[in-house]
């Protein structure tokens, strides 16, 4: 793939991305003070028996939450709630955990995550993380990768439309790429961002995020 | 006299064995899966052995209910109901063959021999209410029949109010109460007797004498109220006192459910204590928890006859049990692995039973040791290998050598019984699994070779069992 062609997969990466998360805006101002003590109740007493202390998961199993974007969160339980994510934990886990959630629980729960601090990345190998950083930077035009920090920001922070990738669990992010790449979970832009990474790549890119801090 | 005795001490340690044969094993519910919405691999590693989520589920009481609810409100818009629109509704059926390794002799000590494998179809049925009942309130209740008493009764059952307490800095504090009717069936680690190792086990083959009382021995056979709390998913602390709650056991004055009177066996005077403490703590997939629990029983022997009546009068036996547990597991993707392990001490103080002459000794000891590996590979291809062993001392009058046709008796009055179990599982889905289990004695009721002073060997009782086991 040449340049040229990169850079039209990333404008039309980036225009899906608009398009796919334009319409979730999550405003934490508008949740008042009853439904936030709601949603933090919800998440001290349920949500963290798997996502952990404030968000902080242990288990890799287990996306971190805390300091995620909170259109994101949003946007993913909606998706869990609809059954329309259908990667193999969201049908085991989130499915059933999403059903009772009404709109404002969702906004407190989203509002919750978002507000929490992020933890201090975790390092890895030293050259895993170099390979890793400069796929997520630069992309690999040879194998038609984009930058991912085109969408997710150079610090994979995330914006109020991309979510953030910081200090997230290698084993997490590995199950979603794949999950993408075969379709588990539909979402065309990452489906063609990911449908080039092999697992090597993956494992870099992956402990490069993990290594982030806030 | 010695007529007098044997009768009591017969009496005393039949119903134990009783208890311990007909001690059930643990189940996972389908039901709860129904009401969370939540697939098995949620609340367990392979069921019916729990994982955090698992443990924290039933410590809020199984009110985790993701259902549509029937709902209604007071004018303070407080709930006055929240009822799931499906009730929580689950079955369970195992089918299984059992061969021991040298058939029985005839009860009545001729030569004949017994067949040497048991059909049972069903080894048990169970029908479960398993879920919430009001939103603070849960149930498990278990109702089984099973082929060796052809009857349905109560199994475990566990009824429990929990609440969380929000504290400073989005820490927790979950609190409840158990109401259930077996020592640890209420506990969240799969250790304790209740939950432990073998999770499913055949009831044809050869009990050996001695079990300490929080080991089942007790169980269906009390009821019991606790009060718990578990701080930050971590730090788990519990008390409670059971009392006799006896079943099938009446009056026989009036033929009603009690009092109960000197005719019941092991009754327990007034109540007895209950304490749990155990810490837990996750590292990556890694979870580990070291803890302890106990309890003390003082119970009247009873078990008397129109021939050698008893009264539930002092003095008792007094059982002080303490026992240790860790568990270890490893949850990645493919892999599981999980190793657990307890002992549990018991000091016997038989007042009652050394003054009616039933046992041989005023005090003994007895000593129980488990220690259970399991690797699970994708949740469907499963080994475990688990070592048992039961020490204590010897007494002729507890575990006496009896007369032909031998098989549950002692030549040496010891209680020592330990050997191996190595099982092989394969889950086709997640709420079935066929289970291939051999269980090896290298000492039984005290002996390797002519342990019962009448020919069997410990390794005569070993069996190969084959389990199909379905919940759904």
């Amino acid at each position: 793939m040449n340049t040229k062609n990169l850079r039209r997969l990333t404008a039309t990466a980036t225009l899906l991305c608009i398009t796919a998360l334009a319409a979730v805006r999550v405003h934490g101002a508008g949740i008042d003070a009853a439904n936030r003590l709601a949603g933090e109740r919800v998440a001290v007493g349920t949500c963290a028996n798997c996502h952990g202390w404030q968000g902080h998961s242990i288990q890799p199993k287990f996306p971190v939450l805390a300091g995620q974007q909170a259109n994101y969160l949003l946007a993913q339980l909606h998706a869990f709630k609809s059954q329309t994510r259908g990667d193999p934990d969201a049908l085991g886990y989130m499915w059933g955990m999403a059903a009772p959630l009404d709109e404002s629980m969702m906004a407190a729960l989203a509002d919750y995550y978002s507000r929490q601090t992020p933890w201090a990345g975790e390092r890895g190998d030293p050259r895993l993380i170099a390979h890793g950083e400069q796929i997520y930077q630069q992309g690999d035009a040879a194998q038609g990768i984009p930058p991912c920090a085109a969408c997710h920001g150079p610090k994979a922070a995330g914006t109020s439309m991309y979510p953030s990738l910081a200090g997230q669990h290698v084993q997490y992010l590995i199950k979603q790429l794949r999950s993408f790449q075969n379709n588990l979970r539909d979402v065309a832009i990452m489906h063609g961002v990911a449908q080039g990474l092999k697992l090597p790549d993956m494992l870099a890119v992956s402990a490069y995020l993990q290594s982030l801090g806030p | 006299m010695r007529e007098v005795r044997w009768l009591r001490t017969t009496a005393l340690f039949s119903s134990l064995l009783l208890t311990v044969t007909l001690a059930p094993t643990a189940y996972a519910v389908p039901s709860f899966a129904r009401q969370t919405g939540l697939a098995c691999e949620a609340c367990h590693t392979v069921f019916p052995e729990l994982n955090h989520f698992g443990r924290l589920f039933k410590a809020n009481g199984y009110t985790l209910d993701n259902l549509k609810q029937v709902r209604d409100i007071d004018t303070r818009k407080q709930q006055l109901l929240s009822l799931s629109t499906l009730p929580p509704l689950a079955a369970m059926i195992q089918v299984s063959e059992t061969w021991l390794n040298q058939s029985l002799p005839q009860g009545t000590g001729l030569p004949a021999r017994s067949q040497s494998s048991t059909v049972g179809f069903p080894q048990q049925l169970s029908l479960f209410y398993a879920g919430k009942v009001a939103p603070h309130v849960g149930a498990m209740i278990q109702l089984t029949y099973e082929n060796d008493s052809a009857a349905i009764g109560i199994d475990n059952t566990d009824l429990r109010y929990a609440n969380l307490l929000l504290l400073p800095n989005d820490h927790g504090l979950v609190y409840g109460l158990s109401v259930n009717n077996n020592p640890t069936v209420q506990d969240l680690w799969n250790t304790t007797p209740a939950w432990g190792y073998p999770y499913a086990a055949s009831n044809a083959g050869v009990s050996s004498l001695a079990a300490t009382q929080i080991d089942g021995t007790l169980a269906q056979q009390v009821a019991g109220l606790s009060a718990y709390a578990l701080w930050n998913e971590s730090l788990y602390a519990e008390m409670g006192v059971y009392h006799s709650a006896q079943q099938g056991v009446t009056n026989p004055i009036t033929g009603a459910a009690g009092p109960l009177d000197g005719t019941a066996s092991n009754v327990i005077e007034g109540a007895a204590p209950y304490a749990r403490l155990a810490y837990e703590y996750q590292w990556g997939r890694h979870d580990l928890e070291v803890g302890a629990y106990g309890a003390q029983f003082k119970l009247f022997p009873g078990g008397g006859t129109t021939a050698a009546p008893a009264t539930l009068t002092l003095p008792t036996n007094q059982f002080d049990d303490i026992a240790e547990d860790l568990q270890y597991q490893f949850l990645g993707e493919d892999h599981i692995v999980t190793l657990a392990a307890t002992h549990i001490h018991e000091t016997m103080h038989l007042d009652a039973s050394f003054a009616s002459g039933a046992s041989a000794n005023p005090s003994n000891q007895l000593n129980t040791t488990r220690i259970t590996g399991t690797y699970y590979f994708r949740r469907k291809y499963g080994a475990t290998l688990s070592h048992f062993a039961t020490t204590g001392s010897a007494d002729p009058g507890l575990y006496p050598a009896g007369s032909a046709p031998g098989v549950i008796t002692s030549a040496d009055g010891s209680p020592d019984t330990s050997g191996w179990i190595a099982e092989v599982n394969y889950l086709p889905w997640l709420n079935t699994k066929l289970s291939l289990q051999y269980t090896h004695y290298d000492q039984f009721n005290g002996g390797t070779l002519n342990y019962d002073g009448l020919g069997r060997d410990a390794a005569a009782n070993d069996t190969t069992y084959l389990l199909l086991w379905l919940t759904f």
